[in-house]
C-alpha cells in the first residue's frame, strides 16, 4: 500500500501539490490523470524521493519516505517521459551499466530483457533503435532492480500504435508479476485499457479517486465501446473508431453495429458499457478544455 | 558501482570523435605548427642588432673589441647614436683595469630575450679580446703561463653591468610550445564533459541515477576519473610530439631536464584544475551550447592571460602580474621550470598546490550546485 497523506509542495508562489491525499493498493495498476501542470510529475518525483515535500506524510509499503529514502528508492523505479539512457552506448552496455549501479541479479536482468523483447537488440547502438524499441529499453532499465512499484511518467509519448500496444501489454504483465504500477498519461484510452483505479488531480488537489469501473458506469453514460480483432473488413465500416480496434456507438445503435460486424465476419472481443466516458468524465471534473 | 560509472564515462568520451580531435589532435597540431612557426623567433640565427660604440679607452683592447664586433654580421654598427638599439660605452682605463665594466644603454622597446641574445653575442667578443690581450702580455714571461691563461674561464657577469628583470632561463620554440599547448589541451575536456553532463541532465539520466541511490559525490567523482586518465595520456602524447615529431621539422626537440615525478605532479594538479573548472561550467550551464561557448571563451582568456598564446616573458610587467591569477600560468610555469631548469617535485610544489586547491574549490562548488539542481528536479 502506498499512502499519501496531506502532501504539499510549493515552487515559489505556485502550489504544485495542495494537501493531496491518496491511497494506492499494492499490486494494482493506478492511473494518475491531470492536465499539464496539475502536479502529476511533482507527485511522482516526491514518491521517488527525488524532490522533497514541504509537508505531509508518505508511506510506501510500510516505509516512511521522510525517514527511509534509500530503502524506498531501492523498492521503486521511475520510467521517465524522456529516454533516460545513453544513446552512444549499445543496448547491452546500457543495461549492464544500470544493472551494476543497482547490483541487479542475473535473473532480474534476464527478466527485464525478455519482458521488453530486447534479446535481439542487445548489440545495437541505442541511437539506432526505433522509437518503440527505445521506449522498451527505457522501461527495461526501470525493471532491473526488481521494483515493487514502478512509476510510468507518460511512457508512450510520440510512439507508433504498434509499439504503444506492446508497451501497454507489458505493463499489464507487471500486474501478474505482483508489481504495483502508477501510470500517468494524456491518453484516456490507455488508462481505460490498463488501470484498475484512477485518480484525477487538478491544480495540485485530488478531484476524485475511484475504481475505473465505478467511474465509467456513471449514470449519465450513454456510450458503448466495442473491441474487435483487427481485420481488413473494418476499413469498410462507417463508424467512429476510438483506435484501430475500438468502435464507439450509442447504446441505441449497439444492436445495429453488432449485426453489421457479424455480417462482415468481424470477431468481437469485448463490449464495454460506458468505456468512452473517461475523457468526458475527466473534462467535466477538471473543467479542462484539452488534455 | 564506481567501476561501472567510470567505464560508462570512458566509453562515452572515446566514442565522441569531435571530443577526441579537440583533446588529442588539436593540441598536437598546435605544438607542431607553433614550434616550427616560432623557431626563428626564439633562435638567434637571424637576429641582427644595431649598436653605437663609444670608445673612451682607445687602447689595443678596445680596438680589438670594435674589430670583432665589426666582423660579426649580427651586430651592425651605426653612426647615429639615437637610432641604435644598443649604445655601448668602453670606459677609460678599460684595458688597464680588469675590474672596469662596459656600459650598455638599451632602447626601451627591446624585449628581455633580445637583450639576452645581445649579451651572449657581445660576451663572446669581449672574452676573445681580453684573452688575446692577456696572452700577448704574458707571452714575454712564459709561453706555458700563456697557455694556462688562455684556457681560463671568465664569468660573463664580470664583463659588464646590465640589469635584468629576472634570472629565469628562456625557452626555445619547442620548450615554449609543448607545455603551453599541453596546458591548453588539458582544459579542452570542458567540451566532452559538459556535453555529456548536460545531455544526462536534460534526458533525466542524472535524475534516474539519483533515483537509484547514486550520490552527487559519486556522480562527480566517477566523472572526474576518466578525464584525469585522459589528461595524463594527453600530457605524455604531447611530450612525445615535442621529443620525437617536432625535430623532424628541423626544429629543436623538447629536452626534459627535470624529473618525471615533477611532470606527474604538475600534470596531476593541472588535471584537477581543468576537471574542476569544467565540472563547474557543466553543472552551471543550461545547455551544451552555452557550456561550450562559456568554456571556450574562458579557455581562451585563461590561455591568453596565462602565457599560452603569448609567452609570459615577453609580456609587459603588468600583464605578467595578471598572469599570476591564471591556473594555466601556474601549470605552464611548473612545466617550464621542469623542462628548462631541471626542477624537481619540491621546486614545483607551490604551483601544484595552487592548482590542487583551485580544482578542489571548483569541484566543491560544483557539487553544491548539482545538489541544489537535483533537489529542484534538475
Amino acid at each position: 500500500m502506498i499512502k499519501i497523506s496531506n502532501v504539499t509542495k510549493t515552487y515559489g508562489d505556485k502550489k504544485a501539490l495542495d494537501n493531496l491525499s491518496l491511497e494506492i493498493k499494492e499490486g494494482s495498476v493506478f492511473g494518475l490523470l491531470g492536465v499539464n501542470g496539475a502536479g502529476k510529475t511533482t507527485l511522482l518525483s516526491i514518491l521517488n524521493a527525488l524532490v522533497e515535500m514541504d509537508s505531509g506524510e508518505v508511506e510506501i509499503f510500510g516505509h516512511s519516505l521522510s525517514k527511509e529514502k534509500t530503502k524506498i528508492k531501492s523498492l521503486s523505479s521511475i520510467i521517465p517521459q524522456h529516454l533516460a539512457f545513453y544513446e552512444n552506448l549499445s543496448v547491452k552496455e546500457n543495461l549492464d551499466f544500470f544493472a551494476k549501479i543497482q547490483k541487479a541479479s542475473q535473473e532480474d536482468y534476464d527478466k527485464a530483457v525478455t519482458v521488453n523483447a530486447l534479446n535481439g537488440l542487445m548489440k545495437q547502438k541505442a541511437s539506432t533503435l526505433s522509437g518503440g524499441q527505445k521506449r522498451r529499453l527505457n522501461i527495461a532499465i526501470g525493471l532491473l532492480n526488481n521494483p515493487k512499484v514502478i512509476y510510468f511518467d507518460e511512457p508512450t509519448v510520440g510512439i507508433d500504435p504498434k509499439s504503444r500496444k506492446e508497451i501497454l501489454d507489458s505493463i499489464k504483465n507487471y500486474k501478474n508479476l505482483g508489481i504495483t504500477v502508477v501510470y500517468t498519461s494524456h491518453y484516456m484510452n490507455e488508462i481505460e485499457k490498463i488501470c484498475d483505479e484512477v485518480a484525477i488531480i487538478s491544480e495540485g488537489k485530488l478531484i476524485e479517486q475511484n475504481s475505473l469501473e465505478n467511474l465509467l458506469l456513471s449514470k449519465d453514460n450513454k456510450l458503448v465501446s466495442v473491441e474487435v480483432v483487427y481485420c481488413d473488413a473494418l476499413k469498410e465500416l462507417d463508424v467512429k473508431f476510438l483506435d484501430e480496434t475500438n468502435i464507439e456507438v450509442s447504446k441505441e445503435q449497439l444492436c445495429e453495429l453488432l449485426a453489421i460486424l457479424e455480417e462482415k465476419n468481424v470477431v468481437i472481443k469485448k463490449v464495454h458499457y460506458g468505456s468512452t466516458n473517461l475523457e468526458k468524465h475527466f473534462l467535466k471534473r477538471t473543467g479542462a478544455v484539452d488534455v | 558501482m564506481f567501476s561501472a560509472m567510470i567505464k560508462k564515462e570512458l566509453l562515452l568520451v572515446l566514442r565522441d570523435k569531435h571530443a577526441l580531435m579537440a583533446l588529442f589532435v588539436l593540441p598536437a597540431v598546435f605544438i607542431l605548427i607553433m614550434s616550427v612557426a616560432m623557431r626563428d623567433q626564439f633562435s638567434s640565427k637571424n637576429i641582427e642588432f644595431t649598436l653605437f660604440v663609444k670608445d673612451s679607452d682607445k687602447t689595443q683592447m678596445s680596438q680589438e673589441i670594435i674589430k670583432l664586433i665589426a666582423n660579426d654580421n649580427k651586430l651592425v654598427q651605426i653612426k647615429e647614436k639615437s637610432a641604435a638599439q644598443f649604445f655601448l660605452v668602453i670606459p677609460k682605463r678599460y684595458e688597464k683595469n680588469s675590474k672596469k665594466l662596459l656600459k650598455i644603454n638599451v632602447q626601451k622597446s627591446l624585449k628581455e630575450n633580445e637583450i639576452e641574445v645581445f649579451k651572449s653575442l657581445l660576451s663572446e667578443h669581449i672574452l676573445k679580446a681580453r684573452l688575446h690581450y692577456m696572452s700577448q702580455n704574458v707571452e714575454e714571461y712564459s709561453s706555458k703561463a700563456s697557455r694556462t691563461l688562455a684556457n681560463l674561464e671568465i664569468s660573463t657577469d664580470k664583463l659588464y653591468k646590465v640589469k635584468y628583470k629576472n634570472s629565469k632561463k628562456l625557452p626555445n620554440a619547442t620548450q615554449q610550445s609543448v607545455p603551453a599547448w599541453i596546458v591548453f589541451g588539458m582544459f579542452f575536456i570542458i567540451i566532452p564533459m559538459s556535453t555529456i553532463y548536460i545531455n544526462e541532465r536534460k534526458q533525466n539520466t542524472l535524475m534516474r541515477l539519483n533515483s537509484m541511490n547514486v550520490s552527487v559525490f559519486a556522480m562527480t567523482f566517477t566523472k572526474s576519473i576518466p578525464y584525469f586518465i585522459i589528461n595524463q595520456v594527453q600530457v605524455w602524447i604531447m611530450i612525445g610530439v615535442g621529443v620525437f615529431l617536432v625535430p623532424l621539422f628541423d626544429t629543436p626537440a623538447l629536452a626534459i631536464n627535470g624529473s618525471v615525478l615533477a611532470i606527474l605532479e604538475i600534470a596531476t594538479g593541472l588535471s584537477l584544475a581543468a576537471i574542476g573548472i569544467s565540472t563547474l561550467i557543466a553543472v552551471s550551464a543550461s545547455s551544451s551550447e552555452q557550456a561550450t561557448t562559456i568554456g571556450g571563451i574562458l579557455n581562451l582568456l585563461l590561455g591568453a592571460v596565462g602565457g599560452v598564446m603569448v609567452p609570459k616573458f615577453i609580456m609587459p610587467e603588468s600583464m605578467q602580474t595578471i598572469a599570476e591569477y591564471s591556473p594555466m600560468a601556474w601549470g605552464l610555469d611548473g612545466f617550464l621550470d621542469i623542462f628548462l631548469s631541471g626542477a624537481n617535485t619540491q621546486d614545483v610544489f607551490i604551483d601544484f598546490i595552487k592548482l590542487f586547491v583551485f580544482g578542489l574549490v571548483c569541484l566543491g562548488i560544483s557539487m553544491i550546485i548539482l545538489q541544489i539542481r537535483i533537489k529542484k528536479g534538475l
